[in-house]
């Protein structure tokens, strides 16, 4: 059955090339049927038996071992209902093709945080790069492609980088069907290769997520992605390197993860504090959202490398709350797009006199972005710097506490310039969200509102990664005060 | 297993070398049928026995499996290796006849088939060569008949590419015939094994040695010998350049790996084969940096099979088992996905037109969807990614290359996957962009429908080859 999460919508996406060319809505709402069932199906399945499958018995042990559970499980819950809600919205040229590569980007991301061996989650981060990549060539607004070759050698490099590393794991390792394996089971590997090995996840997912100075192509994609595939990427893909570090470089490399704590906390504030100021000064705004994202998981992984317990939950509540709020405010701005048919704030303004409805729904999702308590933003942020504070780091938290402070501006900003004042007479004038556009934002909206209110269910599978995760071990968590 | 049947001729054991005699014999045959039958059943009669004889020849060695043994005095070694490296030549020759179903009449006729049987046997005689005679006797024969098989082409370029290839090629085979020369005045033997069993340092062994590599690194196309290759792909015609692009690799490749492992106990080994590993990194680098600028997709692909048999030979540095079984498993998908992307190209191939130019590839993804996606499958798994057997095969090469402490290989393949990507992408990019190709030109329709059996059957096995890598396991003895 978790197999299905991730194959069903492979082959469902494949075989919409086989529906004429003119079925768009027909294909549309199969997508958006195959993503609910997905998200049915895992809402319901936790805790459902590992299943796996015999795959290499040399060099290395590697299975096709696939569980839901951890912080994968809300993950793909997340990825799942934005993938449907993105679909329901969609309204591109080509949308059978362009469902079709959402069905496959969502089986892709799905393995990724479903899989427990580590070869086998190389072969699914590399795989949700393609249809990523090909949509951006086919959908782009931009001639050369720059944006789409710029997501690809940058993702790509990262990706080569983690399959080194993880065939020096599974050489070092003898297996790497390890992701959740308690900590006492796994050999141990010298200082010399884990730092390198280390080095090579880390690589991979630095650039994923992306941390300064990596970040470089990410504002690009996002501003050129179709809005619901920045929807879905924003909200999930650029979680997968958090996640790795979660589970790959807490749970199965704590040496190194430890040692490279100071750095990365470097480049966690750096990104913190750039993403915000950027975020208050650009003009597009797609590139506002993105920004603000490097912003956001930077301090997710300022609460990674803490390794204090409650800042791990605040990081996986965060995850989730980003990838809520982040999909909402792409879905409601790509709303914003085709009906203003630009993005740039000192273009648009007034669209709240005329569209109150869409007005409604840019506060919601920019209110949870900056973190109005009660909201999902909230529950994360004061997780995440309570326990920074309490591990000891006194005077990151302060710098972290700015750029939280920032975000209060650049999304009234972004709302301002959006919905605010005078009616802009030259620009198009169409009608208000309508009941399906509604239909699709309501259970994001319904999520910012639930985790705000009791983001528990979500901490507590936190606890459980402590447990297993090397992080759970006495001496990290003795040793921060 | 069947009784073997022994020909009482001393040593000579006809059943060893069964597969390749009757390719070569079946050659004549369709010279027959070409001369003798009527006009309209000639080309698909010739075709026929040609496909018919491969696969008859690939069932007959497949006989010979987990039954080792040596044949003419130790020349001709049967075994799990033997048998592999002729199963991947009947394979590869298999598939690049059903391409030359789609080209002009020349590289139809019986005398160009006849030559690619010919030139197949030759690389099978190569696959189980253990001796520096049969070895030098099997890379001419193929050699010889790739020379013919560039000329006869009416292709403008077709003599030109046949003229370097001869004469490059034949430097190579002066190298490596001296380099034999020298090895056989050092140990006093033809035989392959008399190296291994000997204990010589001289300087003339050591000369000998390096002069058989540089012969071999030239027939494998590895940087810095590689200059001839895009020149010869570019001109010769489609379906030989398939042929050349995986026949003479493997071919060598059995033969530089049976050297290389015979020569690893020797004291000196080190110094000899360090060279090797070093040419193969440099030929990942190179090969793939020279892909980037190219815009025909042959040229492309001679650049990115330099870069592959690089890939091939870093499994072999360090000389162990489970490297050979990985360099075998990429060399059998390097035989899948590169001959799928061939097979494509001749399905966009027209009359008198190769479809091997970019711009035949624009906007293919809405005119040929499943060509179109085809492709992009083996582009995928020439580039590393997954769900191919490239990528399976990539990440069994790193880790082997970790084991076998050659990790600055390993980086070395990562730095060369990763620009490969803009060069293979940029075929993606053309087909599926709505943007290149200002005039989208009108479906064409192929010659032949035969290249999509092939396209189907590559991707196929790309495919399941990546989810189930199955590398034989039984490669060794290598020499008796």
């Amino acid at each position: 059955m978790i197999w299905a999460l991730v194959i069903v919508p492979i082959l469902a996406g494949l075989l919409l090339y086989a529906l004429p060319r003119s079925a768009e809505a027909a294909a549309t709402w199969i997508g958006v049927a195959v993503a609910f069932a997905a998200f049915l199906v895992a809402a319901f399945g936790y805790g459902m038996p590992d299943e796996t499958i015999r795959w290499l018995q040399r060099p290395f042990v590697a299975n096709f071992h696939v569980g839901l559970g951890g912080p994968g499980y809300w993950i793909v819950l997340l990825l799942t209902l934005t993938t449907a809600c993105a679909l329901t919205v969609a309204r591109l040229p080509r949308a059978r093709d362009f469902t079709a590569q959402m069905l496959v980007l969502l089986g892709a991301m799905t393995g990724v945080f479903v899989t427990r061996d580590l070869m086998l989650f190389a072969l699914f981060w590399d795989l949700m790069l393609i249809p990523v990549f090909l949509v951006l060539v086919a959908w782009s607004p931009s001639k050369s492609s720059a944006t789409a070759w710029k997501y690809l050698i940058y993702n790509l490099a990262g990706g080569l980088a983690l399959l080194l590393a993880t065939a020096a794991f599974g050489i070092e390792q003898g297996s790497t069907d390890v992701i959740g394996a308690a900590p006492g089971t796994l050999a141990t590997i010298s200082d010399a290769w884990s730092f390198w090995i280390f080095a090579g996840f880390a690589l991979a997912f630095l650039i994923k997520t992306p941390v300064f100075p990596f970040h470089t192509w990410m504002p690009d994609t996002y501003a050129d992605l179709p809005a619901p595939m920045a929807a879905v990427v924003s909200a999930v893909q650029s979680k997968a390197g958090l996640y790795g570090f979660i589970v790959v470089g807490a749970g199965l490399l704590p040496g190194p993860m430890r040692a490279a704590a100071t750095a990365m906390f470097a480049l966690g504030l750096v990104s913190l504090v750039y993403g915000a100021l950027a975020a208050l000064a650009s003009d597009d705004t797609k590139r506002v959202v993105a920004y603000s994202s490097l912003s956001h998981l930077g301090l997710i992984l300022l609460a990674v490398f803490s390794f204090n317990p409650i800042a791990y939950a605040g990081a996986i509540v965060y995850v989730v709350a980003h990838g809520l709020f982040s999909a909402g405010l792409f879905v409601t701005l790509g709303e914003v797009e085709t009906r203003e048919d630009t993005r740039l704030l000192s273009r648009l303004g007034g669209l709240g006199t005329r569209n109150p409805r869409l007005a409604g729904a840019l506060t919601i999702v920019a209110l949870a972005a900056l973190g109005l308590p009660g909201l999902c933003g909230f529950a994360g942020e004061i997780l995440i710097l309570t326990g920074l504070y309490q591990a000891g780091f006194v005077w990151q938290t302060i710098v972290a506490l700015v750029p939280v402070v920032l975000a209060a501006a650049y999304m009234l900003r972004l709302f301002q310039g959006t919905m605010h004042g005078p009616v802009v007479p030259d620009l198009p004038e169409r009608e208000d969200m309508t009941p399906r556009e509604i239909l699709a934002l309501a259970p994001i909206v319904v999520a910012i509102v639930l985790l705000g209110i009791d983001p528990g269910p979500v901490t507590a599978q936190a606890a459980q990664v402590l447990r297993t995760a090397a992080v759970s071990d006495a001496g990290a968590i003795a040793r921060t005060p | 297993m069947t009784p073997q049947l022994v020909i009482p001729f001393g040593g000579l054991d006809w059943t060893a070398v069964a597969p390749l005699t009757i390719v070569a014999l079946s050659a004549l045959l369709v010279i027959l049928a070409d001369l003798t039958l009527p006009k309209s059943v000639r080309r698909p009669a010739a075709l026929g026995i040609a496909l018919a004889a491969l696969a008859v020849a690939g069932v007959v060695a497949l006989q010979g499996w987990g039954h080792p043994y040596a044949a003419f005095g130790g020349a001709f070694v049967c075994g799990g290796f033997s048998i592999v490296f002729q199963e991947i030549v009947v394979v590869a020759a298999i598939l690049s006849l059903l391409l030359a179903a789609t080209l002009g009449r020349d590289d139809q006729s019986g005398g160009a088939l006849a030559l690619v049987l010919w030139g197949a046997s030759g690389a099978m005689l190569m696959a189980g060569a253990a001796n520096l005679t049969t070895i030098f006797l099997g890379l001419e024969l193929l050699s010889l008949a790739l020379y013919c098989l560039c000329a006869l082409s009416s292709r403008a370029g077709a003599r030109e590419a046949a003229l370097k290839y001869l004469i490059l090629s034949s430097t190579a085979s002066a190298f490596l015939l001296y380099g034999l020369a020298l090895i056989f005045g050092a140990t006093g033997s033809v035989a392959l094994a008399a190296l291994a069993g000997a204990n010589i340092s001289s300087a003339m062994l050591d000369v000998g040695c390096g002069m058989f590599l540089i012969g071999l690194c030239f027939k494998l196309s590895l940087v810095p010998f590689h200059i001839w290759t895009p020149d010869v792909y570019e001109g010769a015609p489609l379906p030989v350049t398939a042929f050349m692009s995986v026949v003479t690799k493997a071919g060598t490749l059995a033969v530089l790996a049976r050297f290389a492992y015979v020569l690893a106990p020797l004291p000196q080994a080190q110094s000899l084969l360090v060279p090797l590993w070093v040419v193969a990194g440099i030929s990942m680098i190179v090969g793939n940096v020279a892909a980037l600028a190219q815009t025909d997709i042959k040229r492309l692909l001679a650049y990115s099979g330099i870069a592959q048999l690089g890939y091939i030979v870093a499994a072999l540095a360090g000389t162990s088992q489970q490297g050979l079984r990985y360099a075998i498993f990429y060399l059998g998908a390097y035989t899948f996905m590169n001959l799928g992307a061939f097979a494509v190209v001749a399905l966009l191939s027209r009359e008198r037109e190769e479809g091997s130019n970019l711009r035949a590839f624009a906007g293919l993804g809405y005119r040929q969807p499943l060509l179109a996606a085809a492709m992009t499958f083996f582009l995928l798994s020439l580039a590393g990614l997954p769900p191919t057997a490239g990528f399976t095969g990539k990440i069994l090469i790193l880790a082997t290359d970790v084991d076998r402490s050659f990790a600055w290989l390993a980086v070395l393949l990562i730095v060369g996957t990763a620009i490969s990507a803009y060069a293979y992408f940029k075929i993606v990019r053309a087909m599926y962009a709505r943007t290149t190709g200002a005039a989208i030109q009108r479906p064409t329709r192929p010659a032949s429908a035969l290249p999509w059996i092939g396209v189907v059957v590559c991707a196929v096995v790309t495919l399941v080859l990546g989810l189930y890598p199955i590398a034989p396991s039984d490669v060794l003895p290598l020499v008796k």
